[in-house]
């Protein structure tokens, strides 16, 4: 699968590149789109959470730490939210061509990953500019990042196959994505979490991966491997499942949408 | 070496909607499982699109397909294409594959012309670099120049069509599936599209041609498969394959009632064998000859039903691919010996511009009724040169011209 998805590579770019040009086209603001939902949903969540509920993030300002785990968390939800539905949406064109179908929902990943740039970008320039700067471990981000990303690529293919024969997947993924948000520790520190609790919120894989986003982008530590398990688990176990069913099924696709 | 070859594919499709598919959901090893386990429940509410269809294409030749809609033209050509698997069977696709499965291509409606270039392009697996160079080329084609940076949604039906078949000939394919797209478009596109495809296929290309177009069938290709629910009817020679598929659609006509009599009249008149008349005479048999300089000798029998009752008079004339018709040529009052007659018409050139014509041949008595009209099933091809005159209908006027002579250097043209 991998290598006739990498045969179709400039259609994975030119999907990609397609969804953002159709994204701002005929819109007012355009590409400032981009840049307003993550900053948004920062300050939304600085609102609620440091000056209504009050929560310690200890001497790191709110802000800077809700935006470290919000824009890799972002990436994941929206890849699973827009990708879901990209397979039953194409089926005129899959009707009539006959590319290897992956490049639907890998298409929609790259586009929210570009989105993720965005708000990194964002993020380095509001973290310099209010003084705190990166920590050299904030070089780690790639390598945790291509974790989230398989993990998250073998969720979508997953979820993307399963939608084509079950179109409760697709009503399901956004209010399971909305539930894993609380139950996962971005907009709260893992330490104001009850210590009867967090070997519970620790299994989920997007966990360590949330707290190791701040570590290293923030605290300047680099998280321990205890704390990553679950995600590298979790990640294998994501994208071995994930292309399995895809490439099993795949063929069947344009038959039942 | 074969292009194509197919041993006993099945195609089969679900019927019904609104459920979830379970059944088709279970990944291998689990739906062969099932399937065993449970055949009356796997095999419910399904219907067999092709059935055992075997059959190979050379590399370099030209197949025709025809058969009523539904009959499985499409599905074939989709399997092999690779848009979908077939349920059993196996077929192997030697060389690079294109197909036009109809006029919408899959172009993204918020996408401009030349976007959709690109991204139909990578959908073939072309790349963006490869692709590049040529796009001027498709729009040139696709004549949407002044389009090519609007999004498709705004484009005509024919605006589409055509920039659909401008992206395939830059693809170089060496296999080629053209399902009844030459149906949309005006009928100078089409001749555009009929003349690259003469070319592609002179150029030793691969063509699975299908089309309810029975003259075009038998333009481009020198073996017809003849398909009907799902399985292969005949196969073989054009001519006499089509000869056996009209005359079973005729006596579809005479035999299925349930069906509304308009809707076959409507697959006849495309199929191009229209006849009417007021009868007591009636044209017997046409044989047409193409010359290579661009005449027709057309050699016409008939038949009359009262020889002593009046003249008739012969008439051969022409209509172009939208069926507008062109000009005809009448002949004297014939003499005829007991019962009929045969006549022979000689027009050499035609002088008629490059296209496909289709002879009409009429028994007419003298004072212009008409007794029988025939549009014959048979395409005249006129490729004459392109003239600066185009535009101005089928019909080449050939004058005499005097007056003084431009130099050599300006002298363009000089047709006329």
């Amino acid at each position: 699968m991998i290598r006739r998805v990498w045969g179709y590579r400039d259609l994975l770019v030119s999907l990609a590149r397609r969804n953002y040009q159709l994204r701002y086209r005929q819109s007012f603001a355009g590409f400032f789109w981009a840049i307003l939902p993550p900053v948004a949903s920062v300050a939304v969540a600085t609102f609620v959470f440091d000056k209504v509920a009050k929560i310690d993030t200890g001497p790191v300002p709110y802000p800077l730490f809700a935006f470290a785990a919000l824009a890799p968390w972002t990436f994941f939800t929206n890849s699973l939210t827009q990708a879901t539905g990209t397979v039953v949406t194409a089926q005129s064109t899959m009707s009539r061509l006959a590319f290897p179908r992956a490049v639907l929902p890998l298409a929609m990943c790259a586009t929210v990953l570009t989105d993720l740039a965005i708000a990194c970008a964002t993020f380095a320039a509001y973290a310099y500019l209010s003084g705190a700067g990166l920590p050299l471990t904030a070089l780690l981000f790639p390598v945790l990042l291509l974790v989230e990303v398989v993990l998250t690529v073998g969720l979508v293919l997953l979820v993307s196959a399963l939608n084509v024969f079950v179109r409760d997947v697709r009503l399901a993924v956004p209010f399971g994505v909305q539930a894993l948000l609380f139950v996962t520790p971005v907009m709260y520190p893992l330490s104001s979490v009850p210590e009867s609790l967090v070997p519970w919120v620790r299994v989920n894989p997007m966990t360590g991966l949330v707290e190791s986003f701040r570590l290293v982008l923030i605290e300047g530590r680099v998280p321990n491997l205890q704390l990553l398990a679950p995600a590298l688990i979790g990640a294998a176990a994501a994208i071995v499942i994930g292309s399995w069913y895809f490439s099993a099924t795949e063929q069947r696709f344009v038959d039942v949408v | 070496m074969d292009s194509i070859d197919l041993q006993g594919v099945t195609k089969t499709y679900r019927m019904g909607v609104g459920r979830a598919r379970v059944r088709e959901m279970m990944p291998w090893p689990a739906d062969q499982a099932l399937q065993r386990l449970f055949p009356t429940w796997w095999w419910r509410d399904t219907f067999n699109a092709l059935e055992e269809v075997s059959l190979s294409i050379p590399s370099g030749s030209a197949v025709g397909m025809v058969g009523h809609n539904g009959a499985g033209k499409t599905t074939l050509l989709k399997v092999l294409a690779g848009v979908t698997a077939p349920t059993s069977g196996t077929f192997a696709v030697q060389g690079r594959i294109a197909a036009l499965i109809d006029a919408l291509v899959g172009f993204h409606p918020d996408l401009t012309g030349r976007e959709n270039v690109f991204l139909l392009a990578s959908m073939h697996g072309v790349s963006r670099r490869r692709i590049a160079p040529r796009v001027d080329d498709i729009l040139e084609f696709a004549e949407i120049r002044e389009m090519a940076d609007t999004q498709v949604k705004r484009y005509s039906a024919g605006m589409s069509a055509r920039l659909g078949f401008g992206v395939i000939t830059a693809l170089e394919p060496e296999i080629l599936l053209v399902d009844e797209v030459l149906a949309v478009g005006d009928a100078a596109f089409q001749r555009k599209c009929i003349s690259w495809l003469d070319e592609y296929r002179s150029s030793g290309g691969t063509l699975l041609f299908v089309s309810h177009n029975l003259a075009l069938v038998r333009h481009m290709t020198k073996r017809v498969i003849w398909l009907d629910h799902g399985k292969v009817v005949a196969d073989g020679a054009t001519d006499s394959t089509l000869a056996e598929y009209a005359r079973a659609m005729e006596r579809r006509e005479s035999t299925n009632l349930t069906r509304s009599r308009r809707d076959v009249r409507k697959e006849l008149a495309a199929s191009s064998a229209e006849r009417w008349g007021a009868g007591g005479a009636r044209v017997e048999e046409v044989h047409i000859e193409e010359r290579p300089g661009e005449g027709v000798e057309i050699a016409i029998s008939f038949s009359t039903e009262d020889p002593a009752h009046e003249d008739v008079v012969c008439c051969v004339g022409f209509v172009d691919e939208s069926g507008r018709e062109i000009g005809a040529a009448a002949s004297p009052p014939l003499v005829f010996t007991e019962g009929g007659g045969f006549v022979r018409c000689s027009i050499d050139p035609l002088p008629f511009r490059s296209g496909i014509y289709f002879p009409i041949v009429a028994i007419m008595s003298s004072d212009g009724l008409i007794r029988d009209r025939w549009r014959v099933d048979r395409a005249v091809v006129v490729n004459g040169q392109a003239t600066t005159l185009s535009d101005f209908g089928p019909v080449d006027i050939r004058a005499a011209w005097s007056g003084e002579r431009a130099k050599e250097s300006e002298n363009g043209d000089g047709h006329g």
